[in-house]
């Protein structure tokens, strides 16, 4: 099976009281933070690592695994971080961060397809930054491909996947034929949530995603890893989705002390009109 | 001019890798249990097994055989992270990965590699290395182990104390004297006549075990000599410097914590009427922690530019240790005293932090050795010119 996997780096999510707004509202000053891979793209790469591999053998990739981020040259210490990790080639598509948005990286990322010719691309449900959580459906709707959002497991069968969803109250399940795109939610790696038909069905993982291995962090520097130009993929750039300003949270209130339970329910009904 | 940024800490793109996946790993597995190891003075050998599993355990072993291949440098970052967080953890990584696995390698024959290294790199076996005494530690060369021929090798008979992981160890690196000449051996825990004392207690590094071995003659064939018959000195003297070294980065990363835990608490803190932050006295507790943690970062990582296996840096490594550990202790003990009462109490983790940095002006040698053998070093060099 081949695999493609949008990775997004995203400003360090433990981190986020670094993020500054300047006062013109125009943009996030995204100086001095520090990136992470966006956690939901991780445990997109460790599900396609576990479907194109043998549980118990690791090592050995039975299928290809290939990365694909959009961004400025920095952007490929995210990209290495996958190869080293497991993943066989990466793709950088050279574009500014502030010049993209969902629709644009959908439409590049179906050219990239096409090119590639992957049976499933799988991404993370959204990315922790802006939360839009829409490049998985339209990537979909634009190939015309079957597509499971939120997987929560997902099992390989005979050309096709069967993907859990956590949904209201169970679990919803469905069957998707390949070639597909999968959207993952964090459950996803969990120790029994993915399953190849190579891996035994008694086979449990660690929980959560893997670690690079020294030797295969030095390894990662010699596998491939080509710069694209966004024009080539996607010549129309124009973005739909533009941003009209923004606002750091309100700073918390102080609290304040109630007498007793009576009182707070009282400003729990009257005051903060929650109950 | 060109636009590389100096990174002091990384100076290629293969450390800031290392550091990255130390990082990852110390975040999400060994800060979780750091506490618990503390209170029960035992080692994690699971996850020391998994120090192995990431590649971490054979650092500095060339990747033909089986290592990683990395360089001082690299020594440095595992020791600065892990110590982060569990430096009681890092000394027991410190005396399999450097005092074992380092001083082993660059003193073994393809025979010995072959029967040891790949069970010490996995963490399948645990390693150790007796030098120290009971009656003798600065002044290493009074060992009275001893070493005679006997057949087709040698019986040794001894005691060594104060020895990291010997509570767990399979595999020790003991240093011995034959005719008077210190030579380094490698002795199995299984080896008949070889026996292993009760843990010994102590204040901090308790993520770590200690013990004493006795040598009850013990026979060991003369393939377990490492390097040559009298050689030791040579052996012990090249591993010191990483030995030194990588403790002094421990004394870092003890620094670092403690530093960021202050600062937080002092952010927070109010008293009358005021943050905490905004009392001189409190102002100088911080500002002097950060210089001297910085200072000990400049020398720490400088020095390590120049260890090697190839490279001789006594003086270097002496001074890194000598500068480094008092930092640690310092940068400790200064949170603590930001933090008031509650610095006195675990949850806030800096008096474990504070237990575990006053070994490093003692372990691996004492302040006063490092005054003595620099100052021995630097009056040679004058007598030289
Ligand atoms: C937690 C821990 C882990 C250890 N792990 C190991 C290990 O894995 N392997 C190992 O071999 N050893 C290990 N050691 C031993 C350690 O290296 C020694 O404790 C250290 O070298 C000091 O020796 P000593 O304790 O015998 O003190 P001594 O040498 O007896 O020193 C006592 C005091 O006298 C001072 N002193 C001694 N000689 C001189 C001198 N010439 N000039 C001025 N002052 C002097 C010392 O600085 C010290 O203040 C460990 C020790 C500890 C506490």
């Amino acid at each position: 099976m081949k695999i493609l996997v949008a990775l997004k780096r995203v400003a360090d999510p433990d981190n986020a009281n670094k993020v500054k707004i300047p006062a013109s509202g125009e943009k996030i000053d995204t100086t001095g933070l520090e990136w992470k891979p966006n956690p939901f793209d991780e445990y997109a790469l460790e599900a396609a690592l576990r479907l194109t591999e043998n549980g118990t053998q690791p090592k050995v990739r039975a299928g290809e695994v290939v990365v694909v981020t959009f961004g400025p040259k920095e952007t490929e210490t995210t990209l290495r971080a996958a190869l080293a990790t497991g993943a066989d080639r990466a793709i950088r598509v050279d574009a500014s961060d502030d010049k993209l948005d969902g629709d644009l990286v959908a439409r590049a990322l179906k050219a990239l397809v096409e090119k590639e010719k992957p049976d499933v691309v799988l991404m993370g449900k959204q990315a922790v930054d802006g939360d839009s959580n829409q490049v998985g459906q339209i990537l979909a709707e634009l190939l015309d491909w079957p597509m499971a959002t939120f997987a929560a497991t997902i099992r390989e069968e005979a050309g096709a996947l069967l993907v859990g969803r956590e949904v209201d109250g169970g679990v919803s399940t469905l069957r998707v034929k390949l070639p597909a795109v999968v959207t993952v939610d964090l459950r996803i790696v969990a120790p029994t949530s993915v399953y190849s038909t190579k891996t035994p069905s008694t086979h449990k993982y660690n929980d959560g995603v893997r670690f690079a291995a020294l030797p295969a962090i030095m390894a990662a520097k010699k596998k491939p890893l080509v710069e694209v130009k966004l024009a080539d993929l996607a010549p129309d750039q124009a973005l739909k989705v533009s941003y009209h300003g923004f606002a750091a949270p309100p700073a918390r209130k102080a609290g304040i002390k109630v007498k007793d339970v009576s009182e707070l329910v009282s400003k729990l009904k009257n005051e903060a009109k929650v109950l | 001019m060109s636009d590389v940024v100096f990174d002091l800490e990384n100076p290629t793109e293969d450390h800031r890798m290392l550091r990255q996946m130390v990082r990852n790993f110390v975040r999400d597995v060994v800060e979780p249990q750091a506490e618990e190891h503390d209170r029960t003075g035992t080692l994690n050998v699971p996850l020391l097994k998994q120090a192995g599993e990431l590649g971490l355990l054979g650092l500095t072993v060339p990747e033909k055989d089986g290592g990683a291949g990395m360089d001082a440098v690299s020594a440095v970052i595992v020791h600065h992270e892990l110590s982060k967080s569990d430096p009681g953890f890092c000394l027991a990584y410190l005396a399999h990965a450097m005092l074992f696995v380092n001083n082993f390698y660059y003193a073994s024959n393809e025979a010995q590699r072959e029967r040891w290294l790949s069970k010490v790199i996995s963490g399948e076996w645990i390693g150790a290395m007796g030098m120290t005494e009971p009656s003798s530690g600065t002044d290493v060369l009074g060992m009275r182990t001893v070493a005679r021929r006997e057949g087709e090798g040698f019986v040794l008979k001894g005691h060594k104390a104060l020895i990291t992981n010997a509570v767990d160890a399979d595999v020790f690196i003991v240093y011995a004297k034959v005719d008077g000449d210190v030579t380094t051996f490698v002795v199995e825990r299984s080896a008949p006549g070889f026996s292993v004392g009760k843990k010994t207690e102590k204040m901090g590094m308790r993520a770590s075990t200690l013990s004493e071995f006795m040598l009850d003659d013990v026979f060991v064939p003369a393939e377990n000599v490492l390097g040559t018959v009298g050689g030791g000195v040579r052996n012990m003297m090249r591993n010191l410097e990483i030995e030194r070294l990588t403790l002094a980065a421990m004394s870092l990363g003890i620094a670092d914590r403690c530093l960021d835990i202050m600062v937080r608490y002092a952010a927070e803190r109010t008293s009358f009427g005021k943050s905490i932050a905004e009392h001189g006295q409190i102002q100088r507790y911080i500002g002097e922690s950060f210089a001297k943690t910085e200072a000990a970062r400049a020398l720490v990582y400088s020095v390590a530019r120049d260890v090697g296996p190839a490279k001789r840096n006594r003086i270097g490594t002496d001074a890194a240790k000598l500068f480094a550990a008092p930092v640690g202790k310092e940068v400790a003990d200064n949170a603590m005293q930001v933090l008031g009462g509650w610095g006195y109490c675990s949850e806030y983790k800096v008096e474990r932090f504070l237990r575990d940095a006053k070994l490093l002006e003692i372990g691996g040698g004492t302040l006063e050795s490092h005054q003595k053998n620099l100052t021995k070093e630097l009056l040679r060099k004058v007598k030289q010119d």
